[in-house]
């Protein structure tokens, strides 16, 4: 299916080869940067949003 | 153990963008509204020049991209930022100038796009002065966020800010891309490429625009609001990385695929097809990531309406950038392209996924800035359900109405001739749908009110501190000596290198794509025949940009036998070599122009932009009395003509001083003939109207055979 996808794309040269491997290469090198950080440092950045605490407890800050 | 130091909060911007956005969302929304009502009750243009839809159409774009999502970007970040890097902003000045410059902005937008002020190129119809002032504002955010990051007290920064760093960077190299402009006047100039390659610049903006405006800042924003809302960490922070990275280096190539069939070659083609089907793996990454997030917490979505305008949100992002890579593909692009499925599309993302995200962020923020409860949870359940009715009765109708308007344009009888050759058909066909459409915007708009109403009443029942104290441990302190200085100065170093990083994946598409078109001359081969406008049709090809014809005409017969029974022979890149700017449109509310040349005798033209139902029953077209009424300016023809040379265009020298002689000539000429079919009145040939019949009657004919005017 996939190969019919990009037949129907029309004429699918060196450029779009060359764009997919760039692609490849940049998909890779990032998935090895985020797989081989340390899951306390991934843990720590993960839950730095909630270090800030709300001004407002998330509990309480509605009613009804 | 680092020296804890107290510092606050600058607040104040960030109310002051929270204004904004929630004053602009109205405005944006309720021009849309209008522009949705015009097409069901034409006489809704007023018969005014600036309240037409051709210059209502990007206003509302612009005001909704612009000012209602730009202020709630930057009320995201301002917001953000602080908080994940601990410290207050650079430079309060900056604050001020950036805000302060953006309303400025927009002002200017909403006077200058009524008036007709317009480079045509869409998102980005804003003529040089405020080119330049947008480039002047953007540096300020960017030095301020900068500055920001260099003195935070957070080592690392948070994917969210990367995501700020990406939208930032790009949106430079995208507004000085696409905004090459030759000044003519104060307000008018002529853009530095021609024909295809300007499309091809335009498009590879345009669709970054909604990449890089409408798509990264937010996913920064939900990266930071939909934890702080959920109170739960992200569900893959190793994701959001892959997530940033693939998402960042293939959007900017996928700009092509606004270009499907059109005269643009075949390989730039297949690239923008190639790419945006690969955009579906990151962009539904990035939307499970955020789904995820509420796992185990979905019995809070079905209490906390802030939860549930996030999830839909994040659901029309997935189902915006599952529908975005179908529409690439180019036999589904032969039946959407030109549609409305095109408008149903943009607006799942629009409505959905910016304004909902929005909203989720106001009924959160604006508690939270003036410490009191939201004044009604059942106001903003209200609002998310008359909202998501809203969505599905604006989107609805329009997929309906795009498929069922493409089936018509590509009918043929059994005898091979085309079912609906009259293109009035089609569209009346569907004008239910855009009654529906209009009902559907009613929704939302109504909804919408209900919010500033509610926030309103919050806010009226809070106190805002405009300052909110804060503490955290001095950065310096935590690189340990024991662990050297090139560790700590990797680390320092890590936002330039993020930037660096992030300009680079966001170059390598646009320059691989963009190079070979510009630089080499083949990629467009010319046709002897093809000669620049006379100075007359250049008059009222600025006069049809001048009305926004584009939002409703295209100049591009496709390759299709529907389109070139319909049209004429299908339109050649070398055809538009002079046309600067290039004037394909992207969607067919109208028929197409590009082969209207010499089709109908200057009279129809005339009584046709006098009032269209006269030479078109049931047409849904505006009135343009002031074509006629107004005398055509020509003042700046010969520096018009001098621009255009310095840009290539071969006019003679001297020319320019010719022009005006030249233009009157070829007017008085049509003139008789208007006269000849008894059209008369007091200094005819002066009139604007005119000019634009000898521009619609050159279009297309370079390649034309014989005249067949009078047939």
């Amino acid at each position: 299916m996939f190969k019919y996808i990009l037949e129907s794309a029309g004429n699918i040269n060196w450029m779009a080869i060359a764009s997919l491997l760039t692609f490849m290469a940049v998909f890779i090198i990032s998935a090895v940067m985020a797989f081989r950080s340390q899951p306390a440092f991934i843990d720590r950045m993960a839950n730095l949003p909630l270090e800030e605490p709300n001004p407002l407890n998330a509990e309480n800050d509605r009613h009804e | 153990m680092a020296q804890v130091e107290q510092f606050r909060y600058d607040n104040a911007i960030v109310r002051k963008f929270a204004y904004a956005t929630m004053v602009f969302g109205a405005v944006g929304i309720l021009v849309g509204l209008l522009a949705a009502l015009q097409l069901v009750f034409p006489a809704l243009n007023f018969s005014t020049a600036e309240t037409t839809f051709g210059r209502i159409r990007p206003l509302h774009t612009n005001a909704a991209i612009f000012a209602f999502v730009g202020n709630g970007i930057f009320m995201g970040v301002y917001y953000s930022l602080q908080r994940l890097l601990k410290t207050n902003m650079y430079s309060k000045f900056l604050n001020e100038f950036h805000f302060w410059g953006w309303q400025a902005i927009i002002l200017a937008a909403a006077i200058t796009l009524p008036l007709g002020i317009t480079s045509s190129h869409e998102y980005a119809e804003l003529e040089w002065p405020i080119d330049l002032a947008i480039a002047a504002v953007w540096v300020a955010f960017g030095v301020n966020m900068f500055g920001t990051i260099l003195k935070r007290r957070e080592n690392h920064l948070y994917v969210a800010i990367w995501f700020y760093i990406a939208t930032w960077v790009t949106v430079t190299v995208l507004h000085i891309g696409n905004n090459l402009e030759l000044p003519v006047s104060m307000w008018k100039s002529y853009p530095v490429f021609a024909g295809v390659q300007d499309a091809l610049i335009q498009w590879w903006y345009g669709h970054n625009a909604v990449a890089f405006f409408l798509t990264t800042p937010y996913l920064g924003l939900m990266y930071y609001f939909l934890p702080k809302a959920a109170n739960r960490p992200v569900y893959s922070y190793r994701l959001s990385i892959i997530h940033f990275w693939a998402l960042i280096f293939i959007y900017i190539w996928a700009g092509p695929h606004h270009l499907l069939y059109t005269s643009l070659p075949d390989w730039a083609q297949s690239l923008g097809t190639v790419f945006s089907i690969m955009l579906i793996a990151p962009s539904w990454g990035g939307m499970l990531n955020g789904l995820l997030t509420l796992r185990g917490a979905w019995d809070r979505v079905r209490q906390d309406p802030i939860l549930k305008f996030m999830v839909v949100a994040v659901t029309a992002y997935g189902m915006a950038t599952f529908e975005g890579p179908m529409l690439s593909i180019k036999s589904v692009n032969a039946i959407s392209h030109f549609t409305d499925w095109t408008i149903g599309h943009v607006h799942i993302g629009t409505l959905g996924w910016n304004g909902f995200l929005t909203f989720g962020v106001l009924y959160w923020l604006i508690p939270q800035l003036f410490r009191t409860k939201l004044y009604s949870q059942k106001l903003a359940n209200a609002h998310f359900w008359i909202g998501t009715l809203g969505i599905l009765f604006y989107a609805i109708p329009l997929y309906w109405a795009g498929w069922t308007q493409s089936l018509m344009w590509k009918q043929f009888t059994a005898d091979g001739f085309l079912q609906y050759g009259n293109f009035l058909e089609t569209v009346t066909q569907i004008i239910p749908m855009y009654a529906l459409r209009a009902l559907g915007g009613t929704l939302y708009v109504a909804g919408y009110f209900v919010m500033l109403y509610n926030l309103y009443k919050t806010i009226k029942a809070g106190s805002f501190q405009a300052y909110e104290e804060a503490e955290a441990p001095a950065r310096v302190a935590t690189a340990g000596a024991h662990k050297g200085e090139h560790w700590h100065r990797w680390i320092e170093r890590r936002p330039v290198q993020l930037l660096i990083g992030s300009t680079i994946a966001i170059l390598i598409g646009g320059m691989v794509e963009i190079f070979p078109m510009v630089m080499i001359g083949d990629q467009v081969p010319t046709i002897e025949s093809v000669k620049p406008y006379t100075a007359l049709e250049l008059q009222g090809r600025d006069l049809y940009i001048r009305e926004g014809c584009i939002s409703c005409h295209t100049q591009m017969v496709r390759p299709f036998r529907s389109e070139t029974e319909r049209y004429g022979e299908y339109s050649k890149s070398g055809e538009f070599i002079y046309d600067r700017p290039f004037l394909w449109g992207s969607k067919r509310t109208g028929p197409d122009l590009h082969r209207l040349g010499n089709k109908y005798p200057d009279s129809w033209h005339y009584n046709h932009m006098l009032d269209p139902t006269s030479m078109s029953p049931g047409s849904i077209m505006p009135v343009y009395p002031w074509l006629i009424e107004d005398d055509l300016d020509n003042s700046l023809l010969p520096a018009k003509i001098m621009a255009l040379r310095t840009l290539g265009t071969p006019y003679a020298e001297g020319y320019e001083e010719e022009a005006i002689a030249d233009a009157q000539r070829q007017a008085d000429e049509i003139a008789a003939r208007l006269r000849k079919d008894g059209i008369d009145g007091e200094g005819l040939e002066q009139k604007e109207i005119i000019a634009l019949i000898a521009y619609l009657q050159r279009l297309g004919t370079d390649i034309k055979p014989a005249p067949q005017a009078g047939n």
